[in-house]
């Protein structure tokens, strides 16, 4: 906390800096972010991503993190001859892996919704209308589905008081990424809501990837699958061989 | 302490990794089975997917099979000919598992294959390991109760394609190993296991082997079916994770001398009741996976099975 403290200090100090010059006027918004890539490691369990920044007065802020966007099946469990099998499925074509909306008081309090969603924001609950070609009224339990399963795994949500804002002028947030946080470009996108209209808005990304050993292994069985399998095959030949000879004694 | 899985994409920890090695491995030392059919299911449990748990336990029974199959070996307790033949079944069936598993992964239902398999397998083994066990311990008992013959003569003699297997003393059809390696190969490829527990009672009651040379016989085959499952699950699917199979085997290689050494003062029919209501255990666990009510209806998945 003293570190998110300490760097948000030299952002106070360039705002007042920016406050005496002209530029300031027309970006209403400044945006900082603790990280620009969050590094998968082997010891890695998930991560929190602090973001802070400074506005021009009153006004709320709504942080929108968006994942890279995938296709997704959701399927639906259902009870054959007594036991629970996967039965009819949907995909979705191109929806971000991951989604968090944050803000400093509840979003209808914000703004009225036509102009949130106008820019992209929803409570947690993105529509996929276009994502696929089943028809709403079999979609939406699909979709709900698949929305309640991200939001389980902390992949998904909404926290209607995730942004602190300070004296009016300095707000921050932090984002949490679970351990099975999905490797790609992330978009990060602020917004300054005044009196129930965009006031600015600021986006930035983000990449989550793979480093080190791990990442190493992972691009190896991918891109070089035989080779991998052979190896895999070699050490544990390699162990088993070792350990008769260590313990035949 | 934590590790991120670089295949399995999940953190768990490296003590449980260990302590599950360990404790399979001590199992096996215990009972001389692979352990493959207990930690397959375990780390399913432990949120390991199954598609990764399967692949990388049968990379782990190559390790835990490859001193074995040494040490038979040397002994001259492998019937090479009838290694090769149940071998070649074994690759037959461990290609056309890994094809089907593929298949079922695509479409979404191999957590389900998985699971059936083991209920089904896990079962049936658990059963006769109890009922065997409990028999042969009245046996103890009652030393004037008649025994069961070891080689009697089936329908199955009278196969085509004869072939003499010197070492183990049979004349016999080689369709019939052949299709034991098969059925095997599918199930290491499906199940992530060796196939010990089929392959032994196959080749004691089914072909009349000689009980000597059947435990090297069984790893010899065992070796290669399931370094053959190895490169084709890395092949097809990417679901080998080295990392946690090495710490599996660290784990595993400890238990198994332990228990080795611990069988040698334990009573034997006793624990193979304990053995078989450890696998029975297993059974009913995987089997409330299918019954239980899910917590959620719906499921994610990926389209084309890379999950």
């Amino acid at each position: 906390m003293s570190a998110a403290r300490l760097r948000i200090l030299p952002i106070s100090a360039t705002l007042l800096a920016l406050a005496s010059s002209p530029c300031w006027a027309a970006g209403k918004l400044l945006v900082d972010l603790s990280e620009e890539e969050i590094a998968i490691t082997t010891g890695f369990t998930g991560t929190e991503l602090l973001l802070f920044g400074a506005k021009e007065e009153r006004g709320d802020v709504v942080v929108v993190l968006s994942g890279p966007a995938r296709d997704a099946v959701v399927r639906r469990r259902e009870r054959v001859a007594g036991v629970w099998v996967n039965g009819a499925s949907v995909v979705f074509r191109g929806v971000p892996v991951y989604y968090r909306v944050a803000s400093n008081r509840p979003l209808k309090e914000i703004a009225p919704p036509e102009i949130l969603s106008a820019n992209g924001i929803t409570e947690g609950t993105l529509d996929l209308a276009g994502t696929t070609d089943v028809p709403a009224a079999q979609r939406v339990p699909f979709q709900d589905g698949l929305i309640r399963n991200r939001t389980r795994q902390g992949l998904y949500g909404y926290d209607p008081s995730g942004v602190a804002i300070q004296g009016d002028l300095l707000f921050r947030t932090t984002a949490t990424f679970p351990a099975n946080v999905p490797t790609g470009p992330y978009s990060v996108n602020v917004y300054l809501f005044d009196r129930g209209k965009l006031a600015a808005h600021r986006e930035s990304t983000l990449v989550v990837r793979k480093v080190g050993l791990g990442a190493d292994v992972f691009n190896f069985a991918h891109r070089q699958s035989t080779l991998y399998g052979v190896i895999a095959i070699v050490v544990a030949v390699f162990a088993g061989w070792l350990a008769g000879v260590v313990f035949r004694r | 302490m934590q590790i991120y899985l670089p295949i399995a994409e999940v953190s768990v920890n490296v003590a449980l990794l260990l302590g599950l090695g360990g404790g399979v491995g001590f199992l096996s030392g215990l009972f001389g089975v692979g352990g493959g059919f207990l930690m397959t299911p375990l780390l399913i449990f432990i949120g390991i997917p199954p598609a990764v748990a399967v692949a990388t336990e049968a990379n782990q029974v190559v390790a835990a099979s490859v001193s074995g199959a040494l040490a038979h070996w040397r002994r001259r307790n492998v019937d090479v000919k009838m290694g090769l033949v149940l071998l070649a079944g074994g690759f037959v069936g461990s290609s056309l598992g890994v094809w089907l598993f593929t298949v079922l992964r695509g479409i979404g239902q191999i957590d389900f294959a998985i699971s059936v398999a083991y209920v089904v397998f896990l079962g049936i083994i658990g059963m006769l390991m109890v009922v065997e066990s409990v028999r042969a311990w009245q046996r103890q008992r009652n030393p004037a109760a008649p025994r069961r013959r070891l080689h009697q003569h089936y329908w199955v003699h009278g196969l085509p394609l004869k072939m003499r297997f010197r070492t183990s003393k049979l004349y016999i059809s080689a369709l019939l190993p052949f299709a034991i390696g098969l059925f095997v190969g599918v199930l290491a490829a499906i199940m992530g296991v060796g196939g010990g527990f089929v392959l032994v009672p196959a080749m004691i009651y089914l072909l009349g082997m000689p009980t000597s040379i059947v435990v090297g016989t069984s790893l010899f085959q065992i070796v290669f079916v399931t370094a053959n499952v190895t490169l084709l699950q890395a092949i097809n699917n990417q679901t080998v994770d080295i990392v946690l199979a090495l710490f599996l085997l660290i784990g595993g290689v400890i238990g198994a001398q332990i228990g080795a050494r611990a069988s040698g003062r334990l009573r034997g029919e006793q624990l193979r009741i304990l053995l078989g209501l450890i696998v029975l255990a297993v059974c009913v666990r995987v089997a409330w996976g299918l019954v239980a009510t899910p917590e959620d209806m719906f499921a994610l998945g990926v389209p084309g099975g890379r999950e």
